[in-house]
C-alpha cells in the first residue's frame, strides 16, 4: 500500500485539471531608466514603488500567472498596487519594460507583447476583451448603444447590416439592456446601464480572454450588484479566462476563485481565494483582509 | 484485512503568524497523523480551541499547513498530497473529491438555495440537467421545501441554512466529506433526518472526518474517536468508551 503513496501526479485526464490559455512571465513595466540595482531599491519590502537612486516608477515587476479557460484569477491591492499597470499592459493600453503574455489560439501561443501593431488590433477585437471601470474608456458616448457594439463586429468582418443589428440586440438582452434603448447614444444612459453596455461590447466577438478593470467601482450598491451577478453568471455560461482588477475583496471573492496579491508593483502573495481570506500569510495581505473585515 | 484509507494525514502542522501582533506565532494543531478508510466515519474530539476545526480546514486546504502532507485517494490505487499541487490542482480537486460542511453556511449573495447545490455537484463533474435533478433531489432529502429553492439562501433561517450546506455536501457524493458541526441549529426532526443521511453515506462507502458537538451524534455516526488536546492527538477510542471526561472534551 505504502507504494501507491510516492505516486506523486495523478491522472489529468480523468479530473480535468484545466490547462491555461493566457500565461503572463516575469512582466514589467518601469516609468524612467532602470537597471537591477534601481529595480532592487524598490518593492514590497522598500516600501516603494519609486526608486530613491534615480526616482524611477517601477509599477510592475517580475509579474507571472497563468489563468485557465472558465477561471477567472482576481488581482488584489490598494490603489497605486500595479494591479491596473498588470491589465493595462495585457490590454495593450500599455507597452510593458520587459515580459511576456502568451494567449493560446488554438495549437498556436501567441506572445501578445511580441506582435505586429494590425496583428495585436485584430487581438484585441476578437480575442482579448477590456472591460474598464469608467464607461467612457470602453464606449463611445456620443454613439448608439448598438453602434458602440457595432463596431468590434465590423472590425472582425461583419458586412451585414441586419446580422449586426441581431447580434447587438442579443448581446443587450444578454446583459440585460431594454432594447428600445438601442438607438439611444449611450451618453444619456445611467452609469450601471452603461457598464451593461460595455460588456456587451466587449463579449461581442466571443473572446477567449477578458479583461476587467474595477468593473463595479464607482456604482450604487444596488447597480453594482446586478453587474456582478450579470458577470458573474457570464463567466459560468462562458468558458472564459478571466482576469478580475479589484481593491474590493467582496468582489474578489464573488467572481475568482484564485487571487494575486500586488504590493508597490510585486505580487506578494498568491492562493486560493479563500486562502487568502481565512489564512493570509503576507503582512500586506493580513493588513488588507483584517480592512476589509472590519 | 484493512482498506485502503480515503485520506491519509501525515505530521501535519499548522500554526499562524499574526505580523500585526509583531509577529507571534499560534500553534493550532502539531504533527497530527491518522488515516480514513471507505466508509469509515472519524469524529474529532476536544475542547474548543484543540485544533479541530483549524485541522478540518487544513485537509480542505482553506489553511495552508506548515508542514506534513495529507494524502487524498482519487482513485483506486491512486493518491495525491493536497499539499504539494498546484493552487488550480487543488481547487479542481477539491470540488470533485471533497465535501467541505461547515457550521455555517458561508453563502455567495444573490445565490438561491438550487443553484449553489448545483455548482457543488457541477463541480463533482455532472453535467447541466443531472445535477439540476442531483440537486433537487439532494434538497428534498434534507427537508428543504420545493417553493425556497429559488430564494436567495442568504435570507433564509440559521436551521434552513444548515440544510442547505449538507445538500451541497452530500450532493453526488464525495469519496471524502469533512463535517464541521453540520447540525447545530437543526429541530429534532430534521436533526434525525440529517444523522439518517450521514449514516447512509458512510455505508455507500464515503469517507467522513467530523466533529460534532453532541455525545449522541458521535456514538451513532463514528466509528472511532481522535481525542485532541492543544493542538495535539494524545488518544484513539471507540465511540462507546467515551467517558465522561471525553464526553465534556467533546462538548
Amino acid at each position: 500500500m505504502n507504494d501507491t503513496f510516492t505516486e506523486r501526479r495523478y491522472d489529468i485526464a480523468r479530473l480535468a485539471i484545466p490547462e491555461w490559455l493566457l500565461k503572463v512571465e516575469r512582466l514589467g513595466k518601469v516609468y524612467g531608466p532602470y537597471d537591477d540595482e534601481i529595480i532592487a531599491s524598490t518593492g514590497s519590502e522598500r516600501d516603494t514603488a519609486k526608486s530613491s537612486i534615480n526616482g524611477s516608477v517601477v509599477a510592475a515587476w517580475d509579474v507571472s500567472f497563468e489563468v485557465a479557460p472558465g477561471e477567472a484569477l482576481g488581482i488584489v491591492g490598494e490603489s497605486g498596487s500595479g494591479k491596473t499597470t498588470v491589465l493595462r499592459c495585457l490590454a495593450g493600453d500599455f507597452t510593458p519594460s520587459t515580459g511576456s503574455a502568451t494567449i493560446r489560439l488554438g495549437s498556436d501561443d501567441v506572445n501578445i507583447f511580441d506582435v505586429e501593431p494590425a496583428q495585436r488590433r485584430r487581438l484585441r477585437v476578437d480575442t482579448v476583451s477590456v472591460v474598464y471601470q469608467d464607461p467612457s474608456e470602453g464606449l463611445k458616448m456620443n454613439v448608439t448603444a448598438g453602434g458602440n457594439i457595432a463596431e468590434p463586429l465590423t472590425a472582425a468582418g461583419w458586412r451585414n447590416f441586419s446580422k449586426i443589428r441581431a447580434r447587438a440586440s442579443d448581446l443587450l438582452a444578454r446583459t440585460e439592456v431594454p432594447l428600445n434603448r438601442m438607438d439611444d447614444l449611450v451618453r444619456a444612459f445611467s452609469g450601471g446601464m452603461r457598464q451593461r453596455v460595455q460588456i456587451a461590447k466587449a463579449l461581442a466577438n466571443s473572446p477567449s480572454v477578458v479583461l476587467f478593470d474595477e468593473p463595479t467601482t464607482g456604482l450604487d450598491a444596488s447597480v453594482a450588484a446586478g453587474v456582478l451577478d450579470l458577470i458573474r453568471s457570464l463567466l459560468e455560461e462562458h468558458r472564459i479566462a478571466a482576469v478580475v482588477v479589484s481593491h474590493d475583496f467582496s468582489v474578489i471573492e464573488m467572481l475568482t476563485s484564485r487571487c494575486l496579491v500586488m504590493h508597490h508593483g510585486r505580487i506578494v502573495e498568491s492562493a486560493l481565494t479563500d486562502q487568502l481570506l481565512e489564512d493570509p500569510h503576507h503582512p500586506y495581505t493580513q493588513r488588507l483582509v483584517a480592512a476589509a473585515r472590519a | 484485512m484493512r482498506r485502503d484509507p480515503v485520506l491519509e494525514v501525515r505530521r501535519l502542522c499548522k500554526s499562524f503568524v499574526l505580523h500585526a501582533v509583531s509577529g507571534r506565532s499560534v500553534v493550532a494543531f502539531d504533527d497530527v497523523s491518522f488515516s480514513v478508510a471507505a466508509g469509515e466515519h472519524v469524529a474529532l474530539a476536544g475542547m474548543s480551541g484543540a485544533g479541530k476545526s483549524s485541522l478540518l480546514k487544513s485537509i480542505y486546504r482553506t489553511y495552508r499547513p506548515n508542514s506534513g502532507e495529507v494524502w487524498l485517494q482519487i482513485h483506486a490505487g491512486k493518491y495525491v498530497d493536497m499539499c504539494a499541487l498546484s493552487d488550480i490542482e487543488v481547487a479542481t480537486i477539491r470540488g470533485h473529491e471533497i465535501g467541505y460542511v461547515s457550521q455555517f453556511l458561508r453563502s455567495e449573495p444573490r445565490r438561491g438555495a438550487l443553484d449553489i447545490v448545483m455548482k457543488s455537484a457541477r463541480q463533482r463533474g455532472m453535467n447541466e440537467s443531472d445535477a439540476r435533478e442531483a440537486a433537487a433531489d439532494a434538497l428534498q432529502r434534507v427537508g428543504i421545501e420545493e417553493r425556497l429553492w429559488d430564494v436567495y439562501a442568504s435570507v433564509l433561517s440559521g436551521g434552513e441554512k444548515q440544510r442547505v450546506n449538507l445538500a451541497a455536501g452530500t450532493v453526488h457524493p464525495p469519496r471524502l466529506l469533512l463535517l464541521d458541526e453540520p447540525l447545530s441549529a437543526l429541530d429534532p426532526d430534521n436533526r434525525e433526518r440529517a444523522l439518517v443521511l450521514i449514516s447512509a453515506l458512510s455505508h455507500r462507502g464515503v469517507a467522513v472526518v467530523s466533529i460534532f458537538h453532541d455525545l449522541e451524534a458521535i456514538r451513532r455516526l463514528a466509528t472511532r474517536v481522535l481525542v485532541l488536546e492543544r493542538g495535539q492527538l494524545v488518544a484513539e477510542r471507540r465511540p462507546d468508551e467515551l467517558d465522561e471526561r471525553l464526553a465534556a472534551a467533546a462538548r
